[in-house]
């Protein structure tokens, strides 16, 4: 980031594409008016013109930089004026902030991924980077928990990942219809049914805070390590630049040393599940 | 270090010439006390020097309670900021960290800090609040400003800190170089006695690493009966030389507004699923101290606290507090 730059002034970009994902969670695709590229984890903080801005980690690629897909829920006051956005609408884009997955690390390992709701959208960009990488891994899991079937995000994302080597996706729900014929149970109960090599192996947890909670504790209940569990916080980023102290963790801006960080990290910082 | 002085008198000539082509501020006192003026020739006389403390801390100077951050700006006038005392000025350090940081400079912030120039002044005599020094924080400054001013006997003494002060003294022809060790003498017991001054009214107050102890190991029934006269208000933040905390408000045409915000007023850290881990006040008002002794020392080198005591000034409800730490210690 240059010293020329005002750090504050978001970027335009053009809505092209609303995507109905459930009934409360849409994606939005944007052009970028400038070159915009980031690492998959990172965040951006997107407004609604003359409404307000709110923290998104984008749910496409890290590979494909002339548009950026991100995935909302509508959760509160900036979130419900999104909901309402046209294509040919034009949306703010301030990042990318903070650090994102390192992918790197993970070369060599299984990849252990828990999500639920709309914690999918960051889990899904990492998807993309890991296929993009899965010579370097042994293996990738997926397991991801809904409210309802009707609450499932990204519907064909689940067939596409388990024809792809190494890749296995497994989706359950909390509660089910006539037609659901996966696993019901909250997210974790998912964990019980993989098979991983635990010692090689990495987890990567995102979803909103009381199943970050609950399989963060079964994960470590399956002998995972502290330092092995990348957890994907969410805390009240505003201005991404670690300054504004909204995001305060203790000692961490969320969004300047986070979002992405080790269980180890954290775990002695003060309510980082609420 | 290096002294240069000059007459009283001519200094405030120098004073006339400067407001022409500077913007000056310095400290005029009335029956309330002392606070910053924008200075005009017939002020010039009124100044004071060397009285702890200004009202207002020196934070409002290069960050304003509210700002558009995104519209373009013309550079300002070169600005004099004289008076500041040395709590406020070691209080800059940690702003010069966050909003310098490297990754993401402040361009607002940046102008005003590069246009400004920093004469302190030294603190003779105390303020009943004031506990700079039990934080290892002196009563006058030796780095970090620009020039330090002491005003004694019809004279202006400046200590010279930067190079960019020494630039500006070299600007004067009528402030020379002050070798006389008797005047130097006296600015040094001057400061001695506000140092004993200092030492005697905070006895028994903690220093800054055992008050970070102290505030990590107290439990919620000692916050909850020092924040039962909290009325979030907030006054302590707004006032603290080193709170910065802000908000960003959007305004059509995806212009911002940045505007100081505190951890005091409910809210602040709510985020919009509505988990708020600061709902309760007492968790609130712990945060702050938390956050001045305890997480800011492990992410930043400068202090979080310069023992200015205004937060104890503008509590409405008369929490003090150093009378906390002085229990626990």
């Amino acid at each position: 980031m240059g010293n020329n730059k005002n750090i504050y002034k978001p970027l335009r970009a053009k809505l092209i594409e609303v995507i109905e994902e459930s009934p409360l969670i849409k994606t939005f695709v944007l052009v970028p008016e400038e070159e915009f590229s980031f690492r998959t984890g990172q965040f951006i903080e997107l407004s609604v013109d003359g409404v307000g801005e709110a923290p998104f980690t984008p749910s496409s690629s890290p590979q494909i930089s002339d548009k950026l897909e991100v995935t909302v829920m509508k959760t509160g006051y900036v979130t419900e004026y999104m909901h309402n956005l046209k294509p040919g609408a034009y949306m703010g884009i301030r990042g990318p902030y903070g650090r994102g997955y390192p992918v790197d690390r993970f070369f060599g390992k299984e990849v252990l991924i828990l999500g639920g709701g709309c914690g999918l959208a960051p889990i899904r960009s990492l998807l993309y980077a890991l296929e993009h990488v899965k010579d370097n891994l042994k293996k990738v899991i997926l397991c991801y928990g809904s409210k309802t079937p009707a609450d499932c995000i990204y519907k064909p994302l689940f067939n596409r990942l388990n024809k792809i080597e190494k890749f296995e996706a497994y989706r359950t729900v909390d509660k089910a219809d006539e037609e659901w014929d996966e696993n019901v149970g909250v997210a974790p109960s998912l964990l019980d049914k993989v098979k991983v090599d635990i010692k090689n192996s990495i987890a990567v947890v995102c979803g909103p805070p009381v199943m970050m909670k609950y399989g963060t504790i079964k994960i470590l209940e399956m002998g995972y390590k502290d330092e092995q569990i990348y957890l994907s916080m969410e805390k009240n980023m505003s201005c991404g630049l670690g300054k504004c102290g909204h995001c305060m963790m203790g000692e961490f801006f969320v969004c300047k040393d986070g979002p992405v960080f080790t269980y180890d990290e954290i775990k002695d910082q003060p309510n980082i599940w609420d | 270090m290096q002294y240069r002085s000059i007459k009283k008198e001519d200094w405030d000539r120098v004073l006339e010439r400067m407001i022409s082509s500077h913007t000056v501020y310095a400290n005029i006192g009335d029956e309330f006390g002392l606070d910053y003026e924008l200075i005009r020739p017939a002020d010039i006389s009124r100044i004071i020097y060397n009285k702890p403390k200004p009202a207002t801390s020196l934070k409002s100077f290069f960050l304003p309670v509210k700002e558009n951050v995104t519209s373009e700006r013309n550079s300002e006038k070169p600005r004099i900021i004289i008076g500041t005392p040395n709590c406020d000025v070691e209080g800059l350090s940690l702003l010069d960290e966050i909003y310098l940081d490297k990754d993401f400079d402040d361009p607002f912030y940046r102008m005003r800090r590069e246009s400004t120039l920093l004469i302190s002044s030294d603190c003779f005599g105390i303020q009943e609040h004031c506990h700079c020094l039990s934080y290892s924080i002196k009563p006058y400054s030796i780095s970090k400003a620009d020039l330090a001013v002491i005003s004694m006997n019809g004279t202006i003494i400046f200590r010279v800190i930067s190079e960019k002060g020494k630039e500006f003294l070299d600007t004067i022809p009528e402030a020379v170089q002050l070798n006389d060790n008797s005047i130097i003498s006296s600015v040094e017991n001057e400061q001695k006695t506000t140092e004993s001054l200092l030492a005697e009214a905070n006895k028994g107050l903690p220093d800054y690493k055992t008050t970070g102890k102290i505030v990590a190991e107290a439990g919620k029934e000692i916050w909850k009966k020092y924040s039962s006269r909290c009325v979030s208000c907030g006054a302590c933040a707004a006032i603290c030389p080193t709170c910065t905390c802000f908000l960003l408000i959007d305004k059509p045409g995806f212009e911002k507004v940045k505007q100081l915000d505190a951890c005091q007023y409910p809210g602040f850290e709510r985020v919009a699923g509505g988990e708020d881990s600061l709902f309760e006040i007492h968790n609130r008002f712990r945060n702050r101290y938390m956050c001045k002794y305890v997480w800011k020392p492990e992410k930043f080198s400068s202090l979080a606290c310069t023992g200015c005591g205004r937060c104890i000034e503008a509590c409405i409800g008369k929490i003090n507090k150093n009378e906390l730490f002085r229990e626990l210690a």
